[in-house]
């Protein structure tokens, strides 16, 4: 391959670079371009789905918490483990929330363990802090033997008519299904209150044994197919106007599908909720700690869990009682395991076997001990930010960045010429790369962040100007432009490569030891200095092999040398 | 132009009056920390139209009772900064809800910052850190890198000459900050530390570039006169540090303009960085290259 050659390929890919990152970073602009590409010539561009930049929570609001865990009472092997533990309990906390990438992280500095929680575009603050910061709280509990509540003789009245008026409605509603032009699709989507209404009542091939019996018989065994119930068709869940659409198989293999129009009635459940569960006396204050154990015979991995002397006699009484039944371990009102009593366990150690894999087990026992060791948590730092102010930030850096770029662009241009708008060019290039970069790795951006990017222009800047001066000076020399451009780059790489290096030490540590804010500075400016040598290595040098032709010799002026000097 | 080995005196001088005014602001005003380091709160709060009077907010939250002292501090036109000292959040809660009491939907809570004293101390160990094995990373760096020219300068001594110009530009960055606290109320919080540890990149950077045209031009016309490598290195590359630092400087001035106040204080100290890391690389550190090798050559 001739260098001319080689030169030509690496100009189109940088180009095709350039373009696709550019597409990458403003899909919707690219999109409406396509728009207009097809509304005039007919000729259609695939279009491009957008993914949006990571924003940290200083630019979308949020809330940067820290806690700091007193594990005075814990004996210092089992710290590690409890603040494992306490993690887990704020991430499930968190995770009610329905915050996007929630950051849960611990932290030692000598005796202080801390835990930091970041909870980005968050609305409720205030109801976050309150809820991550209760202390874990474990509960044993029983299945309730009472499944119907009682109702009061008014209620049991009220009741019956309720359900009475449903009945009547969906008799109505049947009525206008067995007309003859009736679109029982539309039906259900307008009175249907099953989860199936937005798909017209329609379920789906089902074998026997899905549904309950009285759905079951209708669908199966009385129904041909596109025929619709005479009558309503009473479940627990309601009433049915029920609809049958297809059948296929025979024998076990048989399917039907149905389509349904469902009108819920009240339960007594409605009325009066019946706890499925019991507290008993025993809670998380008994268990002394629960740890991950195998089974001597099968190696199969199990919780134990060993109680204080009060929690021994509760256990003995509680298993005693219960054999054969269901014991609820509840953390946070959340069930976390559930085992069945096999026999009374009198000693106070009981195991909790199962199919666990060991990483299963790991997390059981974790959350076992996070109500059992009761580690309390202190705010000791909170960091809130609200949405408007984020914008606010965002939209001032983008300026501050565009401002940035446009000086630069201009004293580049205005010292060193052609060579200058080149660079300019390739920075324009370097910004569209990082930014895909911030989207494919993805970066989380924080204030700190732009400005890590926006001084990373600066630094890109300087490896472009350490070649360009090194070149006037090789041109000074006598050297052609074209093996000047050579001698420039290759001298001027140590010093680019050196000077970076030690940026790149401090970034690292700066990763290392700093907080979140850093951090983020930090890591932009990495990719940034990455990025950059490759602009100035490539990207720049490509461009001006490209443009110098033999002519340009005499218009060295143009590449910022003044030629009475030479 | 003048000779820089020549004059180097001056710029001795010149650098060590300036380092020894820092220290003495140091020791005088120390650095005013902000609620990063020493623990506290900090509320930002805005209007929607007809923002009240500071003295106004003021009695408005003494009113609830949390806090006795605060300091209030309009940003713009409708925002006001109050900073006190660090309270819980259910303290919180309480404050700002009398201050919701008193303007209804007018106001809005922006931001707020509340550091227990621990995390704050905690903060500045960690930064020290940070920072002495930042030193240490790049001496040894820079003593690696230049390694194949230990003669006639052996490869350390880059180094220390390196780091010495890096501590005479943090030095008196940090004076100038002690000095903008003092009298302006410029506060020191973390994002300075990324400033003062991109200062510290950033001189090095600077520096180096001088040093790697000395080791080129060492290894091509070295005949025994240091001084004359030397000043020959420093005009072949004073433009280029100048030019770069502009670039940098203008895009940080880019921040300064229009980047909003939370990192304007970063901006400011990283322009003063730069500006004394250029200086001090064209002016100092070669000077003192030079100073450093005939000093120790002498006691051989």
């Amino acid at each position: 391959m001739t260098q001319k050659l080689r030169i030509r390929i690496s100009f189109v890919s940088i180009f095709l670079l350039i373009i696709i990152a550019a597409i990458f970073d403003f899909p919707s602009y690219y999109n409406q371009f396509a728009n207009l590409v097809q509304s005039k010539t007919k000729f259609s561009l695939p279009r491009v789905s957008g993914k949006p930049f990571l924003l940290g929570l200083d630019l979308q609001g949020g809330t940067h918490l820290i806690y700091e865990a007193d594990v005075s009472q814990i004996t210092s092997s089992e710290r590690q483990t409890a603040i494992e533990g306490v993690k887990d309990v704020l991430d499930r906390r968190v995770n009610a929330f329905g915050v996007s990438e929630p950051i849960i992280q611990s932290s030692r500095s000598g005796d202080t363990w801390n835990v930091i929680v970041e909870l980005a575009g968050i609305s409720d603050v205030n109801q976050a802090i309150k809820m991550i910061g209760e202390t874990p709280l474990l509960n044993f509990k029983l299945q309730n033997p009472v499944t119907e509540p009682i109702l009061s003789d008014q209620e049991k009245k009220d009741l019956e008519a309720h359900n009475k008026s449903i009945k009547l409605k969906a008799d109505d509603i049947l009525k206008k299904s067995l007309k003859p032009d009736a679109d029982f699709t539309a039906l259900a989507k307008e009175f249907s209150e099953d989860t199936s209404k937005d798909a017209g009542g329609m379920l789906g091939f089902a074998k026997k044994g899905v549904y309950v019996s009285e759905f079951e018989k209708i669908c199966f065994d009385e129904l041909k197919v596109n025929q619709i119930s005479q009558s309503v068709v009473q479940t627990k869940f309601g009433y049915h106007i029920i609809k049958k659409i297809d059948e296929q198989g025979e024998g076990d293999a048989r399917e039907v599908s149905c389509q349904h129009i469902l009108l819920k009635t009240k339960t007594p459940q409605d009325i009066h909720p019946v706890d499925p569960w019991v507290n008993t006396e025993l809670s998380g204050e008994h268990l002394k700690k629960a740890q991950v154990v195998f089974d001597p015979n099968t190696q199969a991995p199990q919780v134990s869990l060993e109680f204080n002397s009060q929690g021994k006699e509760l256990f003995k009484q509680l298993t005693t009682d219960n054999v054969g039944k269901v014991i609820g371990i509840f953390l946070d009102g959340e069930v976390i395991s559930a085992p069945r009593v096999n026999e009374p366990i009198v000693g106070g150690n009981a195991v909790i076997s199962g199919n666990f894999g060991i990483q299963e087990a790991k997390v059981l026992s974790q959350r076992l001990n996070a109500g059992a060791l009761r580690v309390p948590i202190k705010l000791v730092s909170q960091q809130t930010i609200g949405p408007t102010l984020g914008k606010i930030s965002v939209k001032q850096s983008v300026t501050a960045a565009i401002f940035g770029l446009l000086i630069v662009s201009l004293f580049m241009i205005i010292f060193y010429r052609i060579p200058g708008l080149l660079a300019d060019i390739s920075l324009l290039s370097y910004g569209f790369i990082i930014l895909s970069l911030f989207k494919l790795i993805p970066v989380t951006l924080t204030l700190a962040g732009i400005s890590g990017f926006i001084l990373s222009i600066g630094i890109a800047v300087d490896a472009n100007i350490l070649i360009f001066e090194r070149m006037k000076e090789e041109i000074k020399r006598g050297r052609s432009l074209d093996s000047a451009i050579d001698e420039a780059f290759k001298r001027a790489w140590p010093s680019i490569r050196d000077g970076n290096i030690s940026t790149l030490i401090t970034c690292i540590i700066l990763i290392w030891f700093s907080t979140s804010i850093v951090k983020g500075f930090a890591i932009t400016l990495i990719i940034g200095i990455l990025v950059s040598i490759f602009s100035a290595m490539f990207i720049t040098k490509i461009f001006l092999k490209m443009i110098v032709k033999k002519g340009n010799e005499k218009w060295l002026w143009m590449y910022g040398v003044n030629k009475r000097k030479i | 132009m003048i000779s820089i080995t020549k004059t180097r005196n001056y710029w001795f001088i010149f650098s060590g009056v300036l380092v020894a005014i820092s220290i003495v602001f140091l020791f005088l005003w120390k650095l005013n920390f902000g609620i990063d380091f020493t623990g506290g709160s900090l509320m930002e709060i805005s209007f929607k139209e007809n923002p009240p009077q500071s003295e106004d907010i003021t009695n408005v939250i003494k009113s609830s009772g949390v806090v006795e002292n605060l300091s209030i501090q309009q940003i713009g036109e409708k925002g006001f900064i109050l900073k006190f000292k660090d309270i819980g959040e259910a303290e919180h809660q309480q404050m700002f809800q009398s201050i919701q009491a008193a303007y209804k939907e007018n106001v809005a809570e922006e931001r707020f910052n509340s550091i227990g004293p621990n995390v704050g101390q905690d903060l500045k160990q960690k930064t020290l850190k940070a920072i002495i094995i930042a030193i240490i990373g790049i001496v040894a760096y820079i003593a690696w890198a230049f390694r194949k020219v230990s003669k006639p300068v052996t490869s350390w001594k880059y180094g220390i000459i390196a780091s010495l110009a890096l501590f005479h530009d943090v030095i008196i960055a940090l004076g100038v900050f002690s000095f903008l606290g003092k009298f302006y109320n410029v506060e020191v919080n973390a994002p300075f530390i990324a400033a003062v540890l991109t200062i510290l990149g950033y001189s090095v950077n600077d520096t180096i570039v001088v040093f790697d045209r000395i080791r080129e031009n060492l290894t091509k016309y070295y005949e025994g006169n240091l001084e004359h490598i030397i000043e020959k290195s420093i005009r072949e590359t004073y433009v280029r540090s100048i030019n770069t630092s502009m670039t940098v400087i203008l895009t940080l001035f880019a921040i300064l303009i229009f980047g909003g106040a939370t990192i304007r204080d970063f901006a400011l100290a990283l322009i003063i960085g730069v500006v004394f890391g250029t200086y001090s690389s064209i002016f100092l550190a070669s000077p003192l290259l030079l100073v450093f090798e005939k000093a120790t050559k002498k006691n051989k």
